[in-house]
């Protein structure tokens, strides 16, 4: 083969096995026929651009100690399927792409997942757990449907108790964030699984951009919003302080919303479970809202979180209080004009806090609105045991160092992993990038926001409310005022039934 | 009718530009599959001067079109899509066969054999496709899980054909419409029996009509999105729905989403163009009457 064929070749190879196209031992292969094996086995860290090599091929495929239990405890359920639906996050797709290769040679038990949007997620879950059947073994859960199917999963608490046979050694429950546990999986006492990923929210900003005009990352909303109105006077239209994820209807909007109502002292319900989102405090957030959108790109009332990367990928927005897990897309030279330009910081501390005891249905005010999901196995499934066994493995400190070092930088959700070597070693400017995971855990620990915890909550933060502010930012109501007295009289109906 | 010339530039004009405006949204998302990720959303947008590459198709059908076929890639990838793209040409096709073959008997049997309450049969048949796909969506959930067809192609192909041969029925009721009853009748007289004036006589005469209906059913299958997220899981899934799965949590792929789409394109443009022949005087029949 001729050198630049070589060299393409390689390319090739590696970048599609830094995406996840290529299994680790077909690259390995690949790159051993061209007499390159140390090159390929030092390059095995992804993902690629400007990212150099991470760690050693070994430390990224699972421990001996974690195969060899899967070995001896799945014996008896080699030859079972198992299903789950989720929607496509960073660890869904790293267990999809590259891990679950691992699981299913050790056990052989067959693992299928199906990637769908989070909407469709929804969809097939709610079709399952209405009709009984078991179609999915395990249940990719988004926070804000913990409630609904909190009596359709099995606790794994009572599931770790209930049978030391299948238990994993060191699975430590208590290493999962308390503070997401309690936000993502808890409903009434009981755990509606165990956290599965915690998009978070975190302060994004152009590094170069704020520091052309002397700026420092917004240490209040108040500096966020002067920040963001000095650049989009000096720099628009060419660049935006600021941008959101605004789409009327869309959940996103509604997850905008929390951080501002939040960090203004307000709150979506009051202790007697009434919408409090039209008081005082909920109004003030409102008028602060109306005049930090003023500071984005036109069009941020037609974005979800998807425009709201964009906008920063593209360079025309300098930054936002979004997902953290943009941060790592961000970081790819391959994918954005913006790789090593950003930087991030904790959210920008709120001018006053209610307590939890303030709120309704379990909501925590905090600026950093937390996402996530939990996974959990399906009390209608008919492999209970196999699912268990996956469940606890796909959510260890070991898989989930894993995720983060193949995943794309995500954020873990157990304490242990943000410490993990492999994890550490990944903290630099390029694609994959784990450099925002020490801000990510800071935000998690004292800055987060959880939204409440009703059955209701689905419907609520999905349409009511992300419809009526939509409809006020296109102009359908007098004033904040009259738009948020309806939400509340809406939200009000719905719970009331 | 004599036209001058500058009516017939204006004409010629104003047909090129009917034609650029349903073309450039096809162009457009075909240029967005060669293009890199961060050249996608470019402010001011760049129609026509940009980098092509084959990036988004190499994902998107796991090969190299670069290199050469050593680097096939073994698939598996999230953006892997090329077997969808085969699960849904197999359903297309296999549906499509299935609600043309019993739509044209249907058919025949309609517009030649008269029996009490045809009328009303026919409308019967026309007001299942009034009920909302979602109505009916669920409840096939639970009867295909019942019959093992949930995730199979013969669910989804049995669905298809389903909801297209209303449609099918009575398109080709029409097309059998429009040929004089008299043919029939002679050939009666001749001695030809039912089957034998259907399949010798009716059925080539009716050509036209049923590359149209085919056309028409294949492109409903090839575009449906509901019943075939209700009804499969892992086991197989078409275009449409695998075209969701490119919005993740961090942002849609675009770039990839269009090389499917594009590439989508190609198997009904192929179709359209077997049959081209006889869909002109397909759409045409059953437009006047005797």
């Amino acid at each position: 083969m001729r050198e630049n064929d070589r060299k393409r070749y390689l390319a090739s190879v590696t970048d599609k096995f830094a995406k996840g196209q290529m299994g680790r031992r077909q690259f390995l292969k690949a790159s051993a026929a061209l007499g390159l094996a140390g090159l390929g086995t030092s390059m095995i860290g992804r993902p690629s651009g400007l990212f150099t090599p991470a760690y050693a091929q070994e430390a990224l495929t699972p421990s001996a100690e974690v195969i060899a239990w899967l070995k001896d405890v799945a014996k008896p359920f080699a030859g079972t399927t198992l299903k789950l639906a989720t929607e496509a996050t960073p660890p869904s797709n790293a267990l999809n792409g590259q891990l679950k290769g691992f699981f299913e040679e050790a056990t052989g038990i067959k693992v299928e997942i199906e990637i769908l949007p989070l909407e469709q997620v929804l969809q097939k879950l709610t079709l399952d757990v209405a009709s009984s059947l078991g179609t999915y073994d395990l249940y990719y859960i988004d926070q804000s449907w913990a409630a609904s199917v909190s009596q359709d999963v099995f606790d794994p608490r009572e599931q770790y108790a209930a049978n030391a046979a299948l238990a994993m050694p060191n699975y430590n429950l208590d290493d999962f964030l308390p503070a997401l546990v309690d936000g993502i999986c808890v409903y009434e006492d009981r755990w509606v699984g165990v956290p599965y990923d915690i998009p978070v929210f975190i302060m994004i900003y152009r590094k170069d951009i704020y520091d052309q005009f002397g700026l420092k990352a917004p240490a209040s909303l108040a500096e966020l919003l002067s920040n963001s109105e000095i650049i989009t006077k000096e720099m628009g239209p060419a660049m935006y302080g600021t941008t959101g994820q605004m789409k009327s209807g869309h959940y996103s909007l509604e997850c905008d919303w929390t951080a501002w109502l939040w960090g203004h002292g307000g709150s979506i319900f009051g202790p007697d479970g009434k919408f409090t989102g039209n008081d005082d405090r909920g109004l003030e957030a409102m008028a602060y809202w109306d005049k930090l959108k003023a500071t984005m790109p036109p069009g941020v009332d037609g974005w979800t979180w998807d425009g709201q990367g964009q906008s920063v990928a593209q360079g025309v927005a300098a930054s936002m209080l979004s997902w953290g897990e943009f941060f790592p897309y961000f970081d790819d030279p391959t994918q954005t004009k913006v790789s090593g330009l950003c930087e991030v910081a904790v959210p920008p501390a709120a001018n006053l806090l209610r307590t939890s005891a303030e709120t309704g249905y379990g909501e925590i005010p905090g600026v950093g609105h937390q996402g996530g999901s939990s996974l959990a196995v399906s009390k209608y499934s008919k492999n209970v045991d196999a699912a268990w066994i996956f469940m606890q493995w796909a959510t260890c400190a070991d898989t989930q160092a894993l995720i983060t070092s193949l995943g794309g930088g995500t954020g873990p959700t157990r304490a242990s992993v943000y410490d993990d070597p492999r994890v550490v070693a990944n903290a630099r400017v390029g694609a994959g990038t784990t450099r925002h995971l020490n801000v990510v855990r800071e935000t998690i620990a004292n800055h987060m926001g959880s939204e409440p915890d009703l059955p209701e909550w689905a419907q609520l933060s999905s349409d009511t409310i992300p419809v009526g502010l939509g409809k006020y930012f296109a102009g359908g109501y007098g004033s904040a005022k009259e738009a948020m007295d309806d939400i509340a009289s809406q939200v009000d109906a719905v719970i009331a039934g | 009718m004599h036209q001058s010339r500058a009516t017939r530039t204006l004409r010629t004009i104003a047909g090129w530009l009917v034609v650029g405006v349903f073309f450039f949204p096809i162009y457009f998302w075909t240029s967005v599959a060669f293009r890199n990720a961060k050249d996608i959303f470019n402010w001011p947008p760049k129609i026509f001067v940009f980098e092509p590459n084959m990036h988004n198709f190499e994902e998107v059908f796991g090969i190299s079109l670069t290199i050469g076929p050593q680097v096939v890639n073994p698939g598996g990838g999230n953006f892997y899509m090329a077997p969808r793209l085969l699960d849904s040409i197999i359903i297309a096709t296999f549906s499509t066969l299935l609600a043309i073959v019993v739509a044209t008997a249907a058919a025949y049997c309609l517009s030649r054999m008269p029996f009490r309450g045809r009328h009303h049969f026919v409308n019967w048949v026309l007001s299942t496709r009034m009920m909302p796909p979602v109505a009916v969506a669920i409840p096939m959930f639970f009867i295909f899980k019942e019959f093992t067809l949930l995730d199979t192609y013969l669910g989804v192909i049995l669905i298809h054909a389903l909801m297209n041969l209303p449609l099918a029925v009575l398109l080709m009721k029409s097309f059998f419409d429009d040929i004089p009853a008299e043919i029939d009748e002679s050939a009666l007289i001749d001695g030809a029996s039912r089957w034998t004036i259907f399949r010798r006589i009716v059925l080539p005469m009716a050509k036209g009509g049923i590359a149209a209906s085919a056309v028409l059913c294949f492109i409903f299958s090839w575009t449906e999105f509901l019943f075939v997220l209700t009804l499969t899981q892992t086991g197989l899934k078409t275009v449409p729905v695998v075209s969701s799965t490119f919005v993740t949590s961090i942002g849609t792929a675009w770039g990839n989403m269009a090389a499917l789409g594009a590439a989508a394109i190609i198997p009904a443009f192929i179709v359209v163009l077997l049959v081209q022949r006889h869909l002109v005087r397909g759409l045409t029949m059953g437009s006047l009457k005797q």
